[in-house]
């Protein structure tokens, strides 16, 4: 019998778990040639803003050991252009639409959400506290417990969307943050959002990035965001969705096992464009051999070695 | 399914000066779909270090025997994995990516200026091209062993930084020499930007349209991550060029040169 892979989130049903990271997929439109996105178990978009934003100066990327620093600074069109343009298209995507937003206060954040009630196609909100990339707001939100129970509850209260919450890995205790959203009313958890890092050119003998530091991200931050959903997911009640430099379906695997109920892939669409598709098919050979009826089973499998250590 | 992804097969891997390697791929796909200007994005190793494809831009095409070439110089840990790939060895490559040339055009002055690497795209463009058009060809490099093999179209002009090859100097000096003895209905350029500024301003001096092809970082290759922004002429400043997508070939005045 072929296994289940179906997942429910933040009131979401899923055909599989496997979601794309906001940031690396566009509005759905850059992929569209190498598979269907109605593959994909759901789509968050791009993070959106109340305004345009015209993001960082060039150079934006700098490669480093298995991993990608990024500082675009969430260039996107604004909310008005994303409803009129880019979220009517995607009202025939054959998976949940997820919308990421950001903001410089509490009320951008509102605003937005808001505003995002006008698209029937929109299921769930993500809300990016965690974005390293932006001067205010981002990470500002992020790193502080109160700051970051203060967006979520706002942004709760002014949306009938489901609330997923993205946090930072650059924070020095990540669960109470989480436990912060959580009691905020956050309907689940995303981890992690890039980590702030920096590359000099020693050619040029200055930062590598115009924006001089960048949000970390790939195989590089694996093993941090997978501490992180381990320790997270055993003390908040929500689902988690993983994520941090997933490529293969035995990546996925392992944050699905140290507690994630989804998962979202990110830089993995650039190093290859199929990479959730073959995911979803390594899920199910892995729940075949293994003869898992429902994916659902192997979330925290991990946590039974757990001896109150970590 | 409109891009060939992956599993392309080494034909050939060749020094063809200093450290210019001029790679052959057996690949169907992008033999039959590339027009000149687009590049292939490629996987130069297998592991995850170095992380990102690569860009590269097609050099040139055998339609009848499906094979695309890329001409690329060994700068770094991508590279030199991909010197290594032997004939047989299959690579991961998707492509043909981006926006090419304009090639709409018969009867006419097309003139190429090139500068090192950035000659690469132009010998596929030089090649179409000369079915149709006078090909006038200006080649800029260091030295004699990075000049670009097997060409396709008239000799071009030369301009070597150690006099090896054609005339020591800069291509531009070159370019503007014979503008100044005929008139180019079209240029296409290709190279460093300072090379880039400085056919700009030929173009405008002499009243030629011109076309470039800029070079930028890139991740996704697809319109995906905006990491290869670049700036746009004009007093839009909401947004930027994706060289991955709307280029890398633009018309000269869509870019913002100062």
């Amino acid at each position: 019998m072929k296994p289940d892979l179906t997942v429910f989130l933040a009131g979401i049903k899923m055909k599989n778990p496997v979601m794309t990271a906001s940031g690396t997929y566009g509005f759905g439109d850059a992929y569209t040639d190498f598979y269907a996105l109605g593959e994909l178990g759901a789509l968050v978009v791009k993070g959106v803003t109340l305004e345009p934003r015209r993001g960082n100066p060039p150079p934006r990327l700098a490669e480093t050991p298995a991993g990608l620093l990024n500082s675009i600074g969430l260039e996107n069109p604004g909310v008005e252009a994303v409803l009129k343009h880019y979220l009517p298209g995607l009202s025939q995507a054959g998976t949940p639409v997820i919308v990421n937003i950001a903001g410089n206060s509490i009320d951008d954040y509102v605003r937005v959400a808001e505003r995002l009630h006008a698209s029937p196609v929109v299921k769930a909100l993500e809300v990016n506290i965690s974005c390293p990339n932006v001067k205010c707001g981002g990470l500002a939100f992020g790193s502080e417990p109160g700051m970051a129970s203060q967006v979520i509850g706002a942004v709760k209260r002014h949306s009938r969307l489901p609330v997923i919450a993205k946090l930072s890995p650059n924070v020095t205790d990540i669960g109470e943050i989480a436990l912060a959203v959580e009691e905020a009313g956050a309907d689940a958890i995303s981890l992690i959002n890039t980590l702030v890092g920096m590359k000099i050119d020693i050619k040029k003998r200055r930062p590598a990035l115009a924006n001089l530091v960048g949000g970390l991200s790939g195989p590089a931050v694996r093993p941090v965001a997978v501490r992180m959903v381990y320790e997270v997911s055993q003390k908040v009640k929500v689902p988690l969705i993983g994520l941090g430099g997933i490529i293969t379906a035995e990546d996925a695997l392992e944050f699905i096992m140290a507690g994630a109920s989804a998962v979202a892939v990110g830089t993995g669409n650039f190093i290859n464009p199929c990479c959730c598709r073959e995911i979803i098919a390594g899920l199910t050979a892995y729940c075949e051999t293994n003869k898992i009826a429902n994916i659902t089973a192997l979330t925290g499998a991990a946590w039974r070695y757990d001896d109150g250590s970590c | 399914m409109k891009y060939h992804v992956r599993e392309v097969r080494v034909v050939d891997n060749v020094k063809t000066g200093g450290d210019i390697y001029l790679l052959t791929l057996a690949a169907p796909a992008i033999a039959a779909a590339a027009l000149p200007g687009q590049f292939i994005h490629l996987r130069c190793g297998e592991g995850l270090d170095p992380l990102l494809r690569r860009p590269f831009s097609i050099y040139g095409v055998d339609r009848k025997n499906s094979l695309v070439q890329t001409w690329y110089q060994v700068v770094g840990k991508g590279t030199d994995l991909l010197r290594k790939a032997k004939a047989g060895k299959t690579l991961d490559v998707i492509g043909p990516l981006g926006k090419g040339f304009f090639t709409d055009i018969a009867g006419r002055n097309a003139g190429l200026v090139g500068g090192g690497m950035g000659i690469a795209p132009l010998m596929f463009l030089g090649g179409e091209l000369a079915q149709n058009n006078r090909v006038h060809s200006f080649f800029g490099v260091r030295s004699k062993a990075q000049l670009p093999p097997g060409l396709s179209f008239p000799t071009p002009l030369v301009a070597t930084e150690d006099g090896s090859a054609g005339r020591r100097g800069l291509v531009t000096d070159v370019l503007e020499q014979e503008l100044q003895r005929q008139k180019m209905d079209i240029l296409y350029a290709c190279g460093p930007r300072a090379m880039l500024q400085q056919v700009v301003k030929l173009a405008q001096k002499y009243d030629i349209p011109l076309q470039v092809s800029l070079e930028s970082a890139m991740a996704c290759g697809v319109g995906a991550c905006l990491g290869c922004a670049c700036e746009k002429s004009g007093a839009d400043g909401e947004s930027w060029l994706k060289a991955c997508q709307d280029g890398p070939v633009f018309w000269a005045a869509e870019v913002k040169w100062e």
